[in-house]
């Protein structure tokens, strides 16, 4: 009798401790993330993610490249992802059910175009008649292209290939390829063996096509489980102010987390622009839920340079791309 | 077993008889086309009310009008810089190049591996060993070994063919009734007669068998060859569309490699009727 009340009383509390809860838990989250050299290697070393949602079982996955994170998302492999522009403007475009809710990094040196020192290359004129190698539809995909096309030279007069990074470096020590334009940690393998760099991804920021990635969530996760894209974001912003108070300790994460020598990953940590939460709000990057920023710009002509390669059908109106990006969840953790 | 039930059958069955089953087998035809026609049909008819109905998402699975509009698009302005026939050709030029090779290296490897016990337990484990091994892991070595060029991808198509073809050319071989053999060998025939004359005439439509099963893993690992610094050829295309979320230019790839399997496979069977007419 006595036991009987117990278990019942214990099944009511149970209930209506459920029922007062405005979301359910998830049992699981999965995090997509790409094989570059960010902050979301600090949050997942230290675990910071674990520490926002206990007893949530968190699986990371890296990703090789924004073609096999745009298939993820497509095949609902992840609830949370992280996308170059080029692969965001096609997400966008082509309606994936996904909302960009936090800057991970800007692209400075750490992609960059990397040109073979014995082949005597100066200028992207040169590269006529070269070998260049590029993961197509990625952030450099982009970028080289897009150079090529500001400097007058035709794409057909050389042979681009399409390889992903791993391959590029694979390639490049074969002597397959003459230049490649991609990122750390493999980038640093090409230039240690008889490459330097020719033009940087910051560089042609300055010129007017920056590049970057964007922390993107699921927007099915998001409808059902709000308060832990808020957690996501709380432990991704803890990643970031760590990556900018503690460089030393976050280097060494980072030489540990990719196997590399410390420099190595002193070096492509300044070729990273990490941006402190506080400041992602602002014109610059995300802007607000009012007056969305210069991100959405970025995408449009990201998008519409993929029309005019025939890679997107259509170019879509700006609100389409202002509804993909969300400071809604970063403001709300910031607490504006 | 088929071949001394065909030798015996043949003379035997007298004119009527033959004359009989032809006219029973021509309706048979027709109904099997009838059916094979069915079941397309009801395919299309249901990929066409599934999308027509908005039951499901146009990324995963366009309209079959649009899957036509990327097949005349990619015939008539092509696809980033290659026409579908000229990707096709770089695709066929690449499947047939390393099936030819794996057919002039796996024939002779499997005749004599049938023939000699010797040669058997020799080659035996490199190609029990490898054959199992999935072709993407081969691949990065290959890459790692012959480059990103056409070497690497040919090595493969020919490393995923030739198991097949070595293997039932194997079973064809041992598989000769030995009569046959002493029957020849009694009457005198050299070892080159025995082989021309008893073994490949006896084991040639089993060989072509698994030629035809061959030509198909040949066909299978294509995409991922072609994954690897291509820029032409319709694994090529199917791969890259995927990245853009194409997928009417991925469902067009995909129907464009099972049509043309089919029709290379149709062909292997012709010229089998044409080299065999025993079979």
């Amino acid at each position: 009798m006595m036991k009987r009340l117990i278990a019942t009383l214990a099944v009511a509390t149970l209930a209506l401790t459920g029922a007062g809860r405005a979301e359910d838990k998830p049992a699981k989250v999965t995090v997509g993330y790409l094989n570059l050299v960010n902050a979301q290697l600090v949050t997942k070393h230290l675990g910071l993610l674990a520490k926002e949602m206990p007893g949530v079982d968190i699986k990371y996955v890296k990703i090789g490249g924004g073609g096999d994170m745009l298939r993820a998302i497509a095949g609902n492999d992840v609830d949370f992802g992280g996308l170059g522009n080029p692969p965001t403007a096609i997400g966008a475009t082509r309606a994936l059910p996904i909302k960009g809710i936090l800057v991970i990094n800007m692209l400075d040196y750490v992609e960059s175009m990397v040109v073979r020192t014995d082949k005597n290359i100066t200028s992207l004129k040169d590269l006529k008649g070269k070998t260049v190698a590029a993961p197509f539809g990625s952030t450099t995909h982009y970028l080289l292209l897009q150079a090529l096309k500001d400097e007058g030279v035709d794409p057909a007069s050389m042979k681009i290939l399409d390889l992903a990074p791993s391959d590029i470096a694979a390639a490049w020590l074969r002597g397959d390829i003459d230049a490649a334009w991609f990122w750390e940690p493999n980038l640093g393998k090409t230039v240690k063996n008889g490459g330097r760099i020719l033009v940087t991804s910051g560089e042609m920021a300055k010129r007017g096509y920056p590049t970057w990635d964007i922390g993107v969530v699921m927007n099915a996760f998001a409808e059902k489980y709000p308060s832990y894209v808020d957690k996501f974001i709380k432990a991704e912003c803890e990643g970031i102010d760590f990556w900018l108070k503690n460089p030393e300790k976050t280097a060494e994460i980072i030489a540990e987390e990719l196997s590399l020598p410390i420099e190595d990953a002193q070096r492509m940590m300044k070729g990273t622009g990490m941006i402190p939460c506080s400041k992602q709000l602002t014109e610059e990057y995300l802007g607000t839920s009012a007056k969305k920023g210069k991100f959405v710009d970025t995408l449009i002509s990201t998008a519409d340079f993929l029309v005019k390669q025939e890679r997107l059908p259509k170019l879509l109106p700006r609100a389409d791309f202002e509804a993909f990006i969300q400071p809604a969840y970063l403001e709300k953790v910031i607490g504006r | 077993m088929s071949i001394e039930a065909t030798h015996m059958t043949i003379p035997i069955s007298p004119d009527r008889t033959r004359r009989g089953s032809l006219r029973l087998r021509l309706p048979k035809v027709s109904r099997s086309v009838l059916l094979s026609t069915l079941t397309v049909a009801v395919l299309l008819a249901g990929w066409a009310i599934v999308t027509e109905r908005g039951w499901a998402n146009e990324l995963f699975l366009p309209k079959p009008q649009a899957v036509w509009a990327a097949f005349v698009k990619t015939m008539t302005k092509g696809y980033q810089g290659a026409t579908l026939l000229q990707h096709l050709g770089a695709s066929l030029y690449r499947i047939l190049t390393a099936f030819t090779l794996a057919c002039l290296i796996g024939i002779p490897l499997g005749v004599l591996m049938g023939v000699s016990r010797n040669a058997r337990a020799l080659l035996n484990p490199l190609i029990e060993f490898y054959r199992p091994l999935p072709p993407l892991g081969l691949y990065t070595l290959l890459v790692m070994w012959l480059g990103i060029g056409e070497s690497s991808k040919l090595s493969l198509l020919f490393l995923a063919g030739l198991p097949g073809i070595v293997i039932s050319t194997i079973q064809a071989v041992t598989s000769v009734d030995p009569v046959y053999v002493r029957a020849a060998q009694s009457l005198g025939a050299t070892r080159r007669h025995l082989l021309f004359h008893v073994y490949l005439p006896a084991a040639g439509p089993l060989i072509l068998a698994g030629m035809r099963i061959s030509l198909g893993f040949t066909y299978t690992v294509l995409v991922a060859a072609e994954i690897v610094a291509a820029s032409a050829g319709i694994g090529w295309m199917i791969w890259d569309a995927a990245k853009f979320l194409l997928s009417d230019v991925v469902i067009m790839g995909l129907i464009v490699l099972g049509l043309t399997g089919v029709v290379l496979d149709l062909m292997m069977r012709g010229i089998a009727k044409l080299l065999m007419p025993w079979a």
